[in-house]
């Protein structure tokens, strides 16, 4: 792993998940499934990979069909988030030794 | 979306900028009525002022049931949207942030203009004159806020919601 960029949020479907949550106070279980285009189970593993490493909280509401899950991103993700995108800003804009 | 590493730091950045703007581009369509409803509450909640001298019950209970209201719709407006970007908290692309500034120019104009008419005509021309400006100002905001946010699902190939 290049130095500064963060093995929890480097795979695309977690970068694109922490960048949507840097965007908005909460986001629906329902969007980011809808946005990513990925399966139910396929984003609950990846969002309670972000939430064991304390990028993310997850709120549950209500029971059965009107039941809602919405996740927050935590200011240790937001700081993971915006250092990992400096990163790759930085990889981008850097110099590059031939 | 791939579960790979992709450490092309330009693809990865071209991904972050869509997922990133998502919030701001996808959206459920606003319904006609949110325009007079919000003009509606504005025109209120300057109308309990008519009870700021003569009953400070019924204006303390009516700015605590109005501000109850806007909470509860704005309750339902985030859970509608699913991903409700606020000012402050994010980046919107480049399409949306000059839309963004002139709505907060709007809202001090609007502002304005409702101070002078409440000061030289009254509390009930105020909520009136806040009723059509409030419905719309924010009628011709959501129709520039549409055209920015086509703008940059074209630009980013996100797809938009009904």
């Amino acid at each position: 792993m290049i130095e500064g960029l963060d093995p929890a949020i480097h795979t695309p479907k977690r970068l694109a998940a922490m960048a949507v949550l840097a965007n908005a106070p909460s986001v629906s279980f329902r969007f980011l499934k809808d946005f990513m285009q990925i399966s139910d189970s396929d984003l609950s593993k990846h969002m309670s990979a972000l939430e064991q490493a304390g990028y993310v909280s997850i709120h549950k509401s209500g029971r059965g069909r009107g039941a809602t899950t919405t996740f927050a991103l935590t200011s240790q993700g937001r700081a993971a988030y915006t250092a990992h995108r400096d990163a790759l800003r930085a990889l981008l804009d850097g110099p590059h030794v031939v | 979306m791939s579960d790979e590493h992709d450490l092309d730091p330009r693809v990865a950045l071209d991904e972050l900028e869509r997922a990133e703007a998502a919030p701001y581009v996808s959206y459920p369509a606003t319904p006609w009525w949110h325009f007079p409803l919000m003009g509606l509450w504005v025109a209120a909640m300057i109308g309990v002022f008519t009870w700021w001298r003569e009953n400070v019950a019924l204006f303390v209970g009516g700015i605590a049931v109005l501000i109850a209201v806007e909470a509860g719709y704005l309750s339902w407006l985030m859970r509608s949207h699913g991903a409700l970007p606020l000012p402050g908290r994010g980046t919107p692309p480049r399409e949306i942030a000059p839309v963004w500034r002139g709505y907060f120019v709007g809202v001090v104009a609007v502002v304005a203009a409702v101070a002078l008419v409440w000061w030289l005509a009254g509390v009930p021309v105020a909520a009136a004159t806040a009723f059509v400006l409030v419905t719309g100002g924010l009628a011709e905001y959501d129709r520039r806020y549409e055209r920015a946010a086509a703008r940059t699902r074209a630009r980013l190939g996100i797809a938009g919601r009904s």
